[in-house]
């Protein structure tokens, strides 16, 4: 534990806390989004408005945490597989599982932050007033949610270059959010998309969130489906190192 | 004597490719090997197995279990190519880290000073030059205070001043007792230190042995002296292999240099200015490579 314990304010120190444009996407970006959709977009009535600030906020926290998973975890384990500490930890005695599970915490951290973050904008900006116990359900279905992206990050840090990660990252991230219904509502998408944009793994966590805020309820069905998204993403990130293993030992250096 | 690491006819390829052929190796406790080779011999590759980063058969064995397992990364410590350079990372930090990961580590305060680090201790690693990261390197191979140590080019980039600083600690490890495996391309450097040689060509052990046994094996001495006679007359001295004459200074080489150069003392009194020097494994190397690529 307490190793565990050091390696997190190692890698928070020179991952976070030196490192401020990690904090301007995973937090005030959604935050900034958040902000200018709540103001700028008009869905309805009064009591329209108020789900809308409601449901909208719980999308941010989803996207922020996407963007954490994706653009966070995959590039922080790339940049650091590169450079060689992945392979210098594997070499030592207590070997990489506290690494992994120290990043997998910050992103974590990070996207409980966000919860933070839209939660007090939501009640200073839009007058949103959450329970403990609504928020206790957003933290949770937050830390289940993110699991599939954190896998799916963990699959995309084995790009061979960053450019190629980098445009992947886009090419993952955005789609994804907008079909899943993220950035707005997916009623308002053609029909066949919307039956794609309700098999992704954001739309599970992102239907729970609205379900848990608007009623205090947690739709287990949901959870069904991000569970399903897990045990998924675990087998493909596994086969995807597996295939990595095999191509490293003929790409090693004589 | 203790026995480190056994290798017995390890072979290894990457798809078609053969790396390593038939290699059998035993290194035992407190020796220092020197492993040379061209690029491409198979030099990372060998080290790349007996860390365990490469997969091998029941054939070889680090401390009596398979490379990589628990109490092989407990007893190694590795010094590879390349630096580490994290970004927003500090000296001390970086070596923090990896001492956290051994339970026997030595402090930190320690080795900052063995390796006249404490100046820097707060510097980001980006921000040092490539030999102090080279020495930031060192330090955190032997942080854990290891019994085996693999050195893979180990001071490239490094000044003099600072490979002179490097090869005094490597002297006092090795006084200590510690078992090392070094790659460089400064041969000068590895024949002082190395207790035996290892020439890796093609992915094949071309010699093993000391640094006397290479030179008795390839022994070419050069002796330089001064004399007045045609050049032609040393022909008849035993184991002449080239003669040279320029003025009045003659350079001969020889494989048998003790008995030519007690002929030349008593055949030639008039000799003066005497000179002998073996050859340099630098020079025996390049003959080697040469005559097996010609082979």
């Amino acid at each position: 534990m307490i190793k565990i314990m050091k390696q997190l304010k190692f890698d928070a120190l020179r991952l976070v806390i030196r490192n401020k444009s990690f904090l301007f996407f995973t937090l005030l970006m959604p935050a900034g989004f958040y902000l200018l959709f709540t103001k700028v977009m008009v869905v309805g009535s009064n009591p329209e408005m108020h789900q809308f600030y409601m449901t909208y906020m719980g999308s941010m926290t989803i996207y922020s945490g996407v963007i954490g998973a994706i653009f966070g975890v995959a590039t922080i384990l790339k940049n650091d597989r590169d450079k060689g500490l992945i392979l210098l930890l594997q070499m030592t005695p207590s070997g990489s599982k506290n690494y992994y599970i120290s990043i997998y915490t910050i992103t974590m951290l990070l996207n409980l932050c966000a919860v933070m973050v839209l939660g007090v904008l939501a009640r200073i900006f839009n007058n949103i007033d959450l329970s403990l116990k609504q928020y206790f359900m957003i933290l949770l279905i937050v830390l289940v949610g993110q699991v599939p992206m954190l896998l799916l990050g963990t699959m995309m840090s084995y790009f061979k270059t960053q450019e190629t990660l980098s445009v992947a990252c886009n090419l993952v991230v955005f789609p994804l959010s907008i079909v899943s219904g993220l950035w707005w509502p997916i009623s308002t998408m053609p029909s066949w998309l919307q039956g794609i944009g309700k098999v992704m793994p954001t739309y599970f966590a992102n239907n729970l969130l609205g379900k848990a805020m608007l009623h205090d309820q947690l739709d287990l069905e949901g959870f069904y489906g991000i569970i399903t998204w897990i045990v998924l993403m675990g087998c493909m990130t596994i086969l995807v190192i597996k295939i990595q293993q095999k191509k490293g030992l003929r790409n090693s250096e004589a | 004597m203790k026995q480190i690491i056994s290798v017995k006819n390890l072979n290894f390829s990457y798809g078609e490719t053969e790396i390593l052929k038939k290699i059998n190796l035993t290194i035992n406790k407190g020796e220092i090997i020197g492993l040379i080779g061209e690029n491409g011999a198979g030099k990372t590759t060998l080290l790349n197995i007996l860390l365990g980063l490469l997969p091998s058969k029941n054939n070889v064995q680090v401390f009596g279990n398979r490379p990589g397992s628990l109490v092989a990364r407990k007893k190694i410590g590795s010094m590879l190519q390349g630096d580490l350079v994290l970004s927003s990372v500090r000296v001390d930090e970086f070596l923090e880290e990896v001492a956290m990961q051994y339970s026997n580590s030595i402090p930190l305060e320690q080795i900052l000073e063995q390796l006249d680090l404490k100046k820097h201790r707060h510097k980001f690693l980006k921000e040092l030059s490539g030999g102090l990261m080279r020495r930031v390197t060192f330090a955190q191979a032997v942080l854990n205070n290891p019994d085996l140590i693999f050195l893979d080019e180990p001071t490239v980039g490094m000044d003099a001043q600072a490979r002179h600083i490097f090869w005094e600690l490597i002297e006092k490890l090795r006084e200590q007792g510690k078992t090392m495996i070094i790659t460089s391309h400064y041969l000068e450097e590895i024949q002082q230190v190395a207790s035996r040689l290892i020439v890796l060509q093609k992915g094949k052990f071309i010699f093993q042995g000391t640094l006397k046994e290479l030179q008795d094996r390839h022994k070419q001495t050069v002796i330089t002296f001064t004399s007045e006679y045609e050049k032609c007359v040393f022909a008849e001295l035993t184991g002449i292999i080239n003669i040279e004459k320029n003025s009045s200074q003659v350079v001969i080489k020889t494989v048998d240099g003790d008995n030519t150069l007690k002929q030349l003392l008593s055949k030639y009194p008039d000799v003066s200015n005497i000179a002998v020097e073996h050859e340099t494994l630098e020079k025996i190397f390049l003959q080697m490579t040469t005559d097996k690529e010609q082979q």
